[in-house]
C-alpha cells in the first residue's frame, strides 16, 4: 500500500504494517506452544501415563528407554538439562531411581518435581526386604495399583495446566477404561495356569505385587534392587527348588543381565532337570519405543500373555487384542 | 553352616558352587603366579592401571557390536575390546615413563583415572541407547561370580593354562630382568620385550578374570599372593609357584565360603580369604614373620645379656643392667647379692677364656673366613678345630693358664 | 700440534694389534646433554685396562653404551674383529652393585646360574654338571660356603664376589667390570684382583671402570682417561702422567694428591 505523500511517511507505515502482520502471524504459534506443557518423566511407564492423560496438550520426554535399569540409572548431562528446563518433572520415587534420589530432592526445591508413586496409600504397599523403612517400588505390575499413579499424574497435569482440565479428564477416563480391561484380561488369563505350576522365577524380585494380586508364587535371584549381587547360596537354593518342584520354565528380563538365569538353568541341568526360558519379561522398562510393547498396556499385556503361555495356561498368542508382536 | 562349607569344599554343594570354586581356584592360581613378576619387578600398581583401562574397551566393543546389528553381549567381543584398551593403557604408561619427566606412579594414576573416566562416560551413554542389551555391562566392575557359566569356566581353564605355560616358558629371562636388568640386557635378553611379556601376562589374567571378579578386585588377586609367598621362601621359583598355590587356595576356599549364607558376594570374599592368608603369614611365617622376628630378637638380646653378664662376673665387675641381672638370676648363675653360683662361676670362666682366645685368634689368623665369624657370641669351638685351639693356647702362654686356674 | 700428531701415530699403532673391544665415535646423551662425546677407544686383547675419570665423566655410560645397554646417539662398536652384536656371547658384564635390589628372593648359587643363561636357554634343565661348574666359580671367588645364602644376607664385598662369580660362569673372553672395587673390604679387593690377574694369565681381556687412582698403576696395564671426551689412552707408564691427570680432572685434583701418586712426568 503506497501512500501518495512523502517516502519517509510511507516507509514508516510499511514498517508498522509489517510489524503488525508479523505479530498477528506469530500469535497462533506462540499461543499453541504456550499451551503445551513440557514434561520430563524418568521411567517409560510414567512417560506413557503422562502421554495418555496429557494427549496433545503435553510434550513428554522420557529419560529411561527400553532395557534401561532404573535401579542403577545415572542421569547424563543432557538429562539434567532437560529436567531443569522442563515445566514439570515426574519421577517414580519409592527409592526406585536410587541413583537419582538426591538430585530429585534438590531440584524439587526449585521447580515442580513430583514422585508420583509416593502418592499411593501405604497400606497397599509391600515392604522392602533390604531396607526397613522403604517399600517395594514395583507397583506398575498390577493395573489396579498403577491406576493410583495415573491419577496422581492427572492431578499434577491439572495443577500445572488448569486450562486443559477438560481434556485431561476425558483422557483419564479413556485410559482408566483400558486399565480395567487390562486387569480383567490379566486375571482371566492367569487363572488358567494350573495350580502346580503357579511359580514365577525371574532375575530379580520385581513381581511381588504381581504375585500377591494374582496368586502366583514369585522367586527372584536378586532382591528387590538389582544393585545387590546374587549370592552363590541363593543360586544353589533356587536350583534345589527348581529341581524339587519340577519347575520347567523361568523368565529373563529386558533390563537385567540374563547371566544369573543361565547359571540357574545350567545348575538344574547338572541335576538332570531341564528348564527352559519361558520368555523375556518387561520388568523395569517397557519395550521398544514405537511398538505396542512400548506402551504400558502393551507391556503388561506382553508379560501376562508370556507368563500364562509358558506356565501351561491358555492365552491368545497375540495377547489381549491381537496386537502383540509375533513370536514374543 | 560349617557342613555347608565342607560340602562346598568337597565340590558336593551343587553344580554352581562347584563350577565357581574350580573357576575361581584356577583364576587365582594364574593370577597368583603371573602377579609374582609384577611384584618382583616392583611394578604392582601398573596392573591397576591396566585393569581400569579395560572399561572403555568394553564400552566401545559393545557399541561396535550393536552398530553391526548384534545385541552387544557377545563375551568374546567384549573381552577383545577390553584387551585392546588395556594394552593401550599399558603402552601409555610405558611411553609416559620413558619420554616425559613423569615418575611411574604419576603415569599410572593418570592412565588409570583417564581411561576409567572415559569408560564410565561410555557406560552412561550406553545406558541410554535404545538398541542392544546393555544390562549387565556394569557387572564388569565388581564381577558376578555367582552367575558363572560353563562357558566362563572354559575361558578360564584355557586362558589360565596358556598363562601358566607362558610363565614356565619365560620364567628365566623374566626373573633375570626383574633382578638385574642391565646384566640381563648384556646376556642377550631383550629387556623391553620381557617387560611387555610380564605385563602381557597380567593383562591376560585381567581379561579372563573380568567377568568373574571384576576389574576393581583383579588387582588384589595379582598382588596379594606373591607378597604372601615371599614370607615363606627365599627362592624365586618357589615364590612363583607358592604365589600360584596361595592364589588358587584363596579362590577355591573363598568361593566355598560364599555358599554358606545368603547374600555373600563371592568376589570380595575371595579377596578377604587372600588377605587372611597374608595376615597369617605375616605373623606366623618362621623366617620372615613378625612373631618369629620378635622371638629371634628377644633370644638374641638374652644371649647378649647372658654373655655380658658372665664376662662381668668373670672380671668381678658389678652388674647394673636389670635385664642382665634377671637373665643371670633366672638361669641360676648368680645369687641375689651378685655372688656367682658354682654353675655361674664355671660358665663365667669359660666365657672369659673364649673371649681371650678370640682376641688371640684375630691377631694370629689374618684369614677373613675366621675373622668374619666373630660376633661376640659364637664360641670359638664352632670355628676352629681343637688342635688349632690348642695351638692358640700355646701361643697365649702359661700366663693365661695361670690366670684361669686362679679364677676358681 | 705435535701432541696431536703423536696421538694419531699412537692410534695407528694400537689399531694394528688385535683389539678385544674397539669403540669409534661413541656419543651418548641423556636429554640432549652429552654424557659421552665422540669417544674412540681400543681395548687390547689379553691386557687389563682401567677406565678412569672424575665423577659424572661418563665412565659407566661408556661401558653400558658400548654393550648396547643404554642407547647411543652415534658410534660403532666392534669386538674381536666382528660387529658387537655377533660377539656378545664372548663378553661378560659386571654391573655396579648398587643397581640391584638385594632383597630379591634368590640365593647366591641361583645368581651364578644366571650367568649360564646363554648356555641353558629358556627351558633346559639345570643339571649336576651346571651346579658343579657354578660351585667352581664360587670357589674361585671364595664364596662356595655361601652358596645357599640369600643374597641380602651378604656383606658388600661378598655381593661383589658373587657378581664376579656370575661373570666367570659366562666363560667369556672379555670382562667388563663397573667399579668392582668400590666399597669392598681389603680381603675382597685382594680376592678380586687375584681372579682378574688369573683371567689375564689365561689370555682373556679385562676392562674396569676404576675409582681409586692410587691402585691404577699396581693393578692395570693400560689406562683410558675419560671426561666426556677421551683425554688419553695407552699403556700406564706413558699415559698415566700428572699432566694427563690434570687435563682429565680439570684441576679438580689437588696438586698434593697427584704428588702422592708418584707418577712419571710426561
Amino acid at each position: 500500500m503506497c501512500g501518495s505523500s512523502g517516502s519517509i511517511i510511507n516507509r514508516r507505515k510499511l514498517l508498522l504494517i509489517g510489524a503488525g502482520a508479523l505479530g498477528v502471524a506469530a500469535l497462533p504459534v506462540s499461543a499453541l506452544s504456550a499451551e503445551k506443557l513440557s514434561v520430563v518423566a524418568t521411567t517409560s511407564m510414567i512417560a506413557d501415563a503422562a502421554r495418555q492423560v496429557g494427549g496433545d496438550l503435553v510434550e513428554v520426554r522420557g529419560l529411561m528407554g527400553p532395557g534401561v535399569d532404573p535401579h542403577s540409572y545415572r542421569p547424563t548431562r543432557t538429562d539434567i538439562l532437560a529436567m531443569t528446563k522442563a515445566d514439570v518433572v515426574l519421577w517414580h520415587g519409592l527409592y526406585l531411581e536410587a541413583q537419582m534420589e538426591e538430585f530429585m530432592h534438590n531440584l524439587g526445591r526449585r521447580k515442580p518435581v513430583i514422585p508420583v508413586a509416593e502418592s499411593l496409600p501405604r497400606d497397599v504397599l509391600l515392604g522392602h526386604d533390604d531396607y526397613e523403612d522403604k517399600f517395594d517400588p514395583h507397583v506398575w505390575m498390577v493395573p489396579t495399583l498403577w491406576e493410583g499413579v495415573v491419577r496422581a499424574v492427572h492431578e499434577v497435569l491439572i495443577e500445572r495446566h488448569p486450562d486443559g482440565k477438560a481434556v485431561f479428564d476425558s483422557n483419564l477416563d479413556v485410559h482408566l477404561e483400558e486399565l480395567k480391561a487390562l486387569e480383567a484380561y490379566a486375571r482371566d488369563a492367569l487363572e488358567t495356569i494350573p495350580q502346580s505350576r503357579r511359580v514365577l522365577v525371574t532375575a530379580h524380585d520385581a513381581f511381588k505385587y504381581f504375585g500377591e494380586a494374582y496368586g502366583v508364587e514369585v522367586l527372584g535371584i536378586q532382591g528387590i534392587s538389582t544393585q545387590s549381587e546374587a549370592g552363590l547360596n541363593r543360586i544353589t537354593e533356587l536350583v534345589d527348588i527348581l529341581v524339587e518342584r519340577q519347575i520347567s520354565a523361568v523368565f529373563v528380563e529386558s533390563s537385567v543381565s540374563d547371566r544369573n538365569m543361565r547359571a540357574l538353568i545350567e545348575g538344574a541341568a547338572a541335576k538332570g532337570h531341564r528348564v527352559k526360558i519361558g520368555g523375556q519379561l518387561f520388568s523395569d522398562a517397557m519395550g521398544q519405543a514405537d511398538s505396542y510393547e512400548g506402551t504400558y498396556v502393551g507391556m503388561i499385556d506382553h508379560n501376562v500373555t508370556t507368563i500364562t503361555r509358558a506356565l501351561g495356561g491358555s492365552a491368545p498368542e497375540r495377547g489381549m487384542n491381537g496386537r502383540l508382536a509375533a513370536g514374543s | 553352616m560349617f557342613d555347608i562349607f565342607l560340602q562346598a569344599l568337597l565340590l558336593r554343594g551343587g553344580y554352581n558352587a562347584a563350577l565357581v570354586a574350580i573357576g575361581a581356584g584356577l583364576l587365582g592360581a594364574a593370577a597368583g603366579s603371573g602377579g609374582t613378576f609384577l611384584f618382583l619387578r616392583k611394578r604392582a600398581l601398573v596392573s591397576d592401571a591396566v585393569a581400569h583401562a579395560t572399561l572403555p574397551g568394553i564400552g566401545v566393543a559393545f557399541m561396535i557390536m550393536v552398530a553391526m546389528g548384534g545385541d552387544g553381549r557377545n563375551l568374546v567381543g567384549l573381552l577383545a575390546g577390553s584387551a585392546v584398551t588395556a594394552a593401550l593403557g599399558l603402552l601409555c604408561v610405558q611411553w609416559m615413563t620413558r619420554h616425559t619427566r613423569l615418575a611411574e606412579d604419576a603415569a599410572i594414576g593418570a592412565v588409570l583415572s583417564v581411561f576409567f573416566g572415559v569408560g564410565v562416560v561410555l557406560l552412561t551413554v550406553i545406558q541410554t541407547m535404545t538398541r542392544g542389551n546393555q544390562a549387565g555391562l556394569e557387572g564388569f566392575l565388581l564381577g558376578s561370580t555367582a552367575g558363572m557359566l560353563f562357558s566362563d569356566a572354559v575361558v578360564i581353564v584355557v586362558g589360565g593354562a596358556l598363562i601358566v605355560l607362558s610363565i614356565i616358558w619365560l620364567r628365566r629371562p623374566m626373573t633375570m630382568v626383574a633382578f638385574d636388568a642391565e646384566f640381563a640386557a648384556a646376556s642377550g635378553i631383550n629387556v623391553n620385550r620381557m617387560d611387555l611379556a610380564m605385563m602381557g601376562l597380567v593383562t591376560a589374567v585381567t581379561i579372563i578374570g573380568l567377568k568373574l571378579v571384576g576389574l576393581i578386585l583383579i588387582v588384589a588377586m595379582l598382588i596379594i599372593p606373591p607378597v604372601t609367598a615371599r614370607f615363606w621362601t627365599d627362592r624365586t621359583d618357589r615364590v612363583i609357584w607358592a604365589g600360584g598355590l596361595l592364589g588358587g587356595m584363596a579362590g577355591y576356599f573363598g568361593a566355598a565360603l560364599s555358599t554358606v549364607a545368603p547374600n555373600l558376594p563371592t568376589g570380595p570374599i575371595i579377596v578377604l580369604v587372600s588377605f587372611g592368608l597374608f595376615a597369617v603369614s605375616l605373623l606366623l611365617a618362621p623366617g620372615r614373620g613378625v612373631l618369629a622376628s620378635l622371638w629371634r630378637r628377644r633370644q638374641f638380646q638374652l644371649r647378649v645379656h647372658r654373655r655380658q653378664g658372665l664376662l662381668a662376673l668373670a672380671r668381678t665387675e658389678r652388674i647394673f643392667d636389670p635385664l642382665t641381672l634377671s637373665v643371670l638370676l633366672r638361669e641360676k648363675l648368680i645369687r641375689q647379692d651378685q655372688v656367682a653360683t658354682p654353675k655361674g662361676a664355671r660358665m663365667a670362666r669359660a666365657a672369659l677364656e673364649d673371649e681371650r682366645r678370640w682376641t688371640r685368634a684375630r691377631e694370629v689368623y689374618q684369614d677373613e673366613a675366621v675373622i668374619s665369624r666373630y660376633d661376640g657370641l659364637t664360641p670359638i669351638g664352632e670355628v676352629l678345630t681343637p688342635d688349632e685351639i690348642a695351638h692358640l693356647d700355646q701361643l697365649t702362654g702359661t700366663a693365661a693358664k695361670e690366670r684361669n686356674s686362679n679364677g676358681a | 700440534m705435535d701432541a696431536l700428531v703423536e696421538h694419531a701415530a699412537e692410534k695407528r699403532e694400537r689399531v694394528t694389534e688385535k683389539a678385544a673391544l674397539a669403540v669409534r665415535g661413541l656419543t651418548v646423551s641423556y636429554a640432549e646433554k652429552p654424557a659421552v662425546f665422540s669417544v674412540d677407544a681400543t681395548f687390547l686383547t689379553g691386557r687389563m685396562t682401567a677406565i678412569v675419570g672424575p665423577n659424572g665423566a661418563g665412565k659407566s655410560t661408556l661401558l653400558k653404551a658400548s654393550l648396547g645397554i643404554v642407547p647411543r646417539v652415534s658410534g660403532e662398536v666392534s669386538a674381536f674383529g666382528e660387529p658387537l652384536g655377533k660377539a656378545m656371547a664372548k663378553i661378560a658384564y659386571v654391573p655396579q652393585r648398587a643397581s640391584v635390589d638385594w632383597d630379591f628372593p634368590t640365593r647366591v648359587v641361583d645368581v651364578v646360574l644366571m650367568g649360564l643363561y646363554r648356555e641353558l636357554g629358556l627351558l633346559s634343565l639345570v643339571r649336576k654338571e651346571h651346579r658343579q661348574f657354578a660351585s667352581e666359580c664360587l670357589e674361585r671367588v671364595g664364596m662356595v660356603d655361601f652358596a645357599e645364602r640369600q643374597i641380602g644376607q651378604l656383606s658388600g664385598g661378598q655381593q661383589q664376589r658373587v657378581f664376579l662369580a656370575r661373570a666367570l660362569a659366562q666363560k667369556a673372553e672379555l670382562y667388563l667390570l663397573d667399579e668392582p672395587f668400590a666399597g669392598v673390604d681389603a680381603a675382597t679387593e685382594r680376592a678380586i684382583i687375584h681372579v682378574l690377574k688369573d683371567l689375564r694369565a689365561e689370555g682373556r681381556t679385562v676392562v674396569c671402570v676404576h675409582h681409586d687412582l692410587a691402585t691404577v698403576a699396581d693393578y692395570f696395564d693400560d689406562v683410558l682417561l675419560v671426561n666426556i671426551r677421551k683425554m688419553a689412552e695407552g699403556p700406564i707408564p706413558e699415559t698415566f702422567t700428572a699432566e694427563n691427570l690434570q687435563m682429565t680432572y680439570g684441576g679438580r685434583l689437588a696438586a698434593t694428591h697427584i704428588d702422592q701418586l708418584k707418577l712419571p712426568t710426561g
